[in-house]
């Protein structure tokens, strides 16, 4: 028991790691938009808050929304439902939602259900727009 | 925001990584109660043996919402506060002072 908690520690961290590395760079793009330096502990601080938010709330808002919809995988419908309680943040999230939708609205759907046939609708596409 | 943002697997990861630390959590509770109601502890493990999934889109989703609320909304929220006091770099104490209002808001 003890060592399959080892192993999901060091997953965790791992994971962690490459978290951080990302906030990391979206905190200094976003400090750099303003015009401002950002120090290490800001970012530091930041990462580990978003890496909290992701775990501890987002993952299990979005386990227990698909659950309750009797669903086995996560729509984007959850994840536009954990942001109802901000409402500016929920409209960014539908319009980007409907953008993703608007550019692969079949493949998206036929991916799973079919993978054959995806790729020769995918080869038709291509031909078309060829 | 392309570039920088997280990449759709990274979330993914975390996700699968918590929901299955979730469902040992709960397989653990749930033994000890798993004597009284038989038939919700049948529907339980066939639940457990397929872990939830996500699909393509809402993991882009939901890693843009982390790349919002929290990453970007903090900077900018401390940027704010340092320029008005006249610094050109966000402190630790700009964060802090941030801090509750970005609780409260995601």
């Amino acid at each position: 028991m003890e060592t399959r908690m080892e192993e999901d520690d060091s997953a965790s961290e791992l994971l962690r790691d490459r978290f951080r590395l990302s906030t990391i760079s979206i905190a200094e793009a976003e400090a750099n938009k303003s015009g401002m330096e950002i120090s290490e502990p800001v970012m530091t601080c930041v990462a580990d808050l978003a890496f909290k938010f992701t775990t501890e709330q987002l993952a299990k808002d979005l386990e227990l929304f698909a659950q309750h919809a009797g669903r086995k995988s996560v729509n984007t419908e959850d994840v536009i439902l954990t942001a109802h309680r901000n409402e500016h943040l929920a409209a960014i999230l539908t319009s980007i939602c409907n953008d993703l939708k608007a550019k692969e609205p079949q493949s998206e759907r036929k991916r799973k259900k079919a993978p054959k046939k995806d790729d020769r609708d995918r080869g038709a596409v291509h031909i078309a727009e060829a | 925001m392309e570039e920088t943002g997280f990449h759709p697997d990274l979330i993914h990861a975390i996700f699968k990584l918590e929901w299955s630390r979730r469902s040992l959590e709960r397989e653990k509770n749930e033994n000890p109660d798993a004597m009284d109601c038989e038939v919700d502890a049948g529907a339980g493990t066939s639940k457990k043996s397929r872990p939830m999934s996500a699909n393509a889109n809402a993991l882009k989703l939901s890693s843009k919402l982390v790349n919002f609320s929290i990453c970007a909304e903090a900077v900018q929220r401390a940027a704010t506060i340092a320029e008005a006091e006249g610094i050109g770099r966000i402190e630790p104490t700009h964060l802090e002072r941030v801090l509750p209002q970005l609780l409260l808001d995601f």
